[in-house]
């Protein structure tokens, strides 16, 4: 299976070279009108054949190398460190990406995957795709290059083939590990697909904005990936690490984190782009920032530049990566010095009280919080060469620079949906901001009123009066979101005297997109809300003997038992808790520790109870070794599951969105005519 | 004049009230410990806060809990436990960059970043709506009023949406 | 699976994948150039498309009467060029 694997790979690299080179050796001879021995646009069909082809190549890669975790195929060192006998089926699948090598062969077929996609759609606009498929084979070829070469995933063991394998790491062997990296994959390789298509449009001078509305499915559904992948990685965190949290600001979440920032900015920005063909320019550099972060993400994580939980993956390769990131800038700056005059501006921005300009400020906090994350991440490397000496940026300073940042975007995400665009006067919506307004102060009320108490404790801990503005701002923001709900549907209401409700999907179906959206920032101020619950966190530690009790929040946990027990993966030891409320019985945990035979690594598994006010959240920390006694923890944590809540909410609102909207009927266009005068005079040469 | 004084008068309140409040903070010793275990790492190289860490057998933070909660009955300040543990385990052993020397630099730059950034947006959109451009006057011919007219009865201006 | 067998498969993908990218295949899409009239229409669909949330936020009351005016006849202009420029190029 290593053979077969290895050529897989080799012919996918020789595929995605040759659909590099034709594909430029083409778009040149189509762009300089050359004759050649063959026709440049059968040549170009050929290299997006071969583009598809690299799809089936890097698949049976990809499946050679899952065969062979099935299998137990323990000669290929990758499978002899990811995998083992008794680990179980879906974990063995898991394999692929557990590890370095596999989690690059899974990078691979996903872009193989995308491209695959790509390069079938392309009669929707042949040259823009011809274009895209060239630079998306260029991404292509880099990535085959680094599973060739610099880290390989079908590597033979030297000497005897061990008998078993040294067994997947512990804390990966949980369900959502199985499909949260593949996810978050999704969303970093998807990136490529807008980059590619906003570096070859603006290579090829693509005229007009339509390509941003070819490009929107991806950019939507790539952000979804992340987007879902990243929440994944908190829940994960939260189910399994067992602190009791599920954002620790370490490097790997920050390195999926900037990508997200820059790339929500971008399709937020690139709505005034197609709407009134502004800021151009940023939104390519926007764009192209966010392919280069997720490029960088990969490598501080894998290059060991930073320190990080998740340094399951280190090696050499970040030098292959350094060099992508250095080739990818030239290129970008390149093209937009040559092409710059092409990004000029249709219009202008005309007021500050606008969509526009709402957008924009959206754009400078997003990318402020980029800045934060990455200055965070960095800022121990410059220590070190500055002062000699390394310094931690951890928790505290991210909690203290990011959350005023974030509070201040969630007033936007408030904001902007009531300004219209173009402009108008402040007087004009004023008062469209008085029920909103109201809504912020009845909140801080009703959280001083039955909040906790003193009051001053509100002002003098931080994380209270963060708590205390988030809960405000998101009140506000709700009830903002939602009379535009109301006042658009009540306007369709009156025009077809329909029932509100009905009014309300009309409105949805004929403006998929904007009211997705609003749905997502309905989603977004319930995580926010869900965040700030973390403020009211309460935690306790205890031994517990047989019949001994401890109480968090409203709870009262008695130990009825403890005990062991084993299998062929992990031996395992767990506590039996009741869990009382009011003196009255009401449900059992039984949070547990196990240590897993394969690699000797101890593992928690948390025990959860969650209700929509808070999580009591369970955690076996240990045994006494004197007296033989559990030792648990417990954890009462506020507003928990409003986060989990908020991300079905905007995976609702982005499908939402991804529906086209119902168009009226007087907007039919008519077909386009074939006519032969040419948008821009681009070309030299026919076509 | 009366007026004004009762303005200041009303504003010192306020102050007090504020002052009143900040100082009021949670005394209570292990609501501070709490506090202090998350300004540390352990030093394990788990990459996890003190507070945090749950390593079965971690050889390094129960030692550190102990010398905190040490620290803390022999009555030394917040500072002091801070200065000790870096002095002890290096300066990585603390959760966030402290306000001294260059590493001010960690804490200032994120907001001159985002003040710079704010007031450029804010300069750049002023300049952009003042030099706004007006579109020439469209000539008043027959046809463009036909197709103003065209227009907006496909864009359903009279009434539909 | 042995070595021999996942050469054999191996080289066997490898003539497939080959004799499935240079087939000589007649029926390629060909790269047309967007025509300035494409282009007009897109314009178009956009402006139909910004004229219409024009209205309707007006009706939803986000605009002062002589703004929407204003605005609408700077879009409607906009729009009567461009479909100007469209009748002469359809004519031709």
């Amino acid at each position: 299976m290593a053979t077969f694997g290895s050529l897989a790979l080799i012919i996918g690299l020789a595929l995605a070279a040759y659909n590099l080179f034709a594909g430029g050796v083409a778009l040149r001879l189509i762009a300089t009108g050359q004759q050649a021995a063959i026709s440049p646009e059968r040549l170009a069909d050929t290299a997006r054949r071969a583009g598809i082809a690299v799809f089936i190549a890097v698949t049976a890669a990809a499946f050679a190398l899952v065969y062979a975790a099935l299998t137990n195929d323990f000669s290929i060192t990758y499978i002899m460190e990811h995998s083992n006998r008794a680990l179980d089926l879906k974990y063995k699948f898991a394999a692929l990406w557990s590890g370095q090598e596999g989690s690059l062969l899974l990078w691979c077929w996903l872009l193989a995957a995308y491209g695959f996609v790509l390069r079938l759609r392309h009669k929707t606009d042949v040259k823009l795709y011809a274009y895209a498929g060239t630079i998306f084979a260029a991404i292509q070829v880099f990535f085959l290059a680094v599973v060739n070469f610099a880290a390989p995933p079908f590597s033979l063991l030297r000497g005897t083939i061990p008998a078993d394998g040294n067994g997947l790491n512990p804390l990966l062997q949980y369900p959502e590990m199985v499909i949260h990296p593949p996810m978050l994959y999704l969303g970093y390789v998807g990136f490529s697909v807008p980059f590619a298509f906003a570096l070859g449009a603006l290579m090829m001078r693509y005229p007009g904005e339509k390509w941003i509305k070819i490009t929107r499915v991806w950019t939507l559904v790539t952000w979804l990936f992340l987007t879902f992948g990243i929440f994944l990685g908190m829940h994960w965190a939260y189910a399994v690490l067992g602190w009791g949290g599920y954002w620790g600001w370490d490097p790997v979440e920050n390195a999926s984190f900037m990508p997200w920032l820059t790339g929500t900015a971008f399709m937020h920005s690139v709505m005034m782009q197609e709407k009134r063909g502004m800021m151009k320019s940023w939104n390519v550099w926007l764009i192209f920032s966010t392919f280069l972060l997720t490029l960088l993400g990969t490598t501080l994580t894998r290059g060991g530049l930073v320190s990080s939980v998740h340094a399951f993956a280190q090696s050499s390769i970040a030098t292959w990566f350094y060099v992508a990131m250095g080739v990818t800038l030239a290129i970008c700056i390149f093209t937009y010095i040559m092409q710059r005059d092409h990004l000029r501006a249709d219009h202008q921005l005309e007021s500050l009280v606008s969509r526009e300009s709402s957008f924009l400020f959206n754009n400078l906090v997003l990318l402020t919080a980029c800045f934060v994350i990455l200055w965070g991440t960095l800022f121990p490397i410059l220590s070190e060469y500055v002062q000699g000496s390394k310094v931690t940026v951890g928790a505290p300073f991210y909690n203290r620079v990011a959350i005023p940042i974030g509070l201040f975007l969630l007033f936007l995400t408030g904001v902007g949906p009531l300004l219209p665009w173009r402009s108008t006067s402040l007087k004009a919506v004023k008062r469209n901001f008085i029920v909103p307004t109201i809504a912020l102060w009845v909140t801080v009320a009703v959280c001083l009123i039955f909040g906790p108490r003193p009051l001053s404790t509100w002002f003098s801990e931080a994380g209270y009066f963060y708590a205390l503005v988030a809960f405000a701002v998101s009140a506000s923001v709700f009830t903002a979101i939602a009379s535009e709900f109301l006042r658009g549907a009540g306007v369709i209401a009156k025009q077809t005297g329909k029932n509100l409700a009905a009014a309300m999907y009309l409105l949805t179906r004929r403006n998929t997109r904007r009211y997705g959206g609003y749905l997502i920032h309905i989603g977004v101020v319930i995580i926010v809300v869900g965040l700030a619950g973390a403020a009211f966190n309460k935690s306790t530690e205890k031994e517990l003997a047989l019949h001994d009790s401890m109480s968090v929040g409203p709870y009262t946990l008695e130990c009825v038992g403890f005990t062991q027990d084993s299998n062929a993966n992990y031996d395992s030891n767990y506590a039996l808790l009741d869990v009382y409320q009011n003196g009255k019985k009401q449900f059992q945990m039984a949070p547990e520790k196990r240590v897993y035979t394969a690699s000797q690594q101890p593992q928690t598994m948390v025990a959860i109870h969650s209700v929509l006010s808070w999580d009591l959240y369970t955690v076996f920390e240990g045994t006494n070794p004197d007296t033989g006694q559990p030792i648990i923890k417990a954890f009462l944590n506020p507003l928990v599951s409003w986060i989990w809540a908020g991300v079905v909410l905007i995976v609702g609102g982005t499908f939402i969105a991804l529906v086209p909207s119902l168009t009226p009927a007087t907007a039919a266009v008519k077909a386009p005519a074939t006519a032969t005068l040419h948008a821009e005079p681009v070309l030299k040469g026919g076509d | 004049m009366i007026r004004n004084r009762k303005w200041i008068k009303g504003v010192q309140a306020a102050a007090l009230a504020i002052a009143v409040c900040f100082s009021i903070g949670a005394t209570d010793a292990t609501a501070r410990y709490e506090k202090l275990n998350h300004q540390f790492m352990c030093s394990c190289g788990c990459g996890q806060v003190l507070g945090e860490c749950n390593h079965v057998g971690c050889p390094a933070s129960p030692v550190q809990l102990a010398e905190l909660k040490a620290d803390m009955t022999n009555g030394m300040g917040d500072k002091e436990i801070m200065d000790s543990f870096a002095a002890k385990y290096g300066a990585t052993v603390l959760a966030a960059p402290t306000t001294t020397g260059f590493n001010l630099v960690a804490w200032i730059a994120p907001f001159a970043v985002f003040l710079a950034a704010l007031l450029g947006t804010i300069l750049l959109v002023r300049h952009w709506s003042v030099g706004r451009k007006q579109l020439g006057e469209p000539s008043n011919t027959p046809e463009m009023d036909a197709l103003r007219e065209r227009i907006r009865r496909e864009t359903g201006s009279e009434g539909s949406y | 699976m042995s070595e021999t067998l996942g050469l054999a498969l191996g080289c066997l993908m490898a003539i497939g994948l080959f004799l499935y990218t240079f087939w000589p295949e007649n029926a390629f899409a060909s790269q047309r150039q967007k025509t300035r009239l494409d282009y007009l229409l897109e314009r178009k669909e956009q402006l139909y498309e910004n004229l219409r949330d024009l209205n309707f936020e007006y009706r939803a009351g986000k605009y002062p009467e002589e703004d929407f005016v204003a605005q609408r006849t700077q879009l409607e202009n906009e729009t009567a060029q461009l479909l100007a420029e469209i009748d002469v190029l359809e004519g031709q």
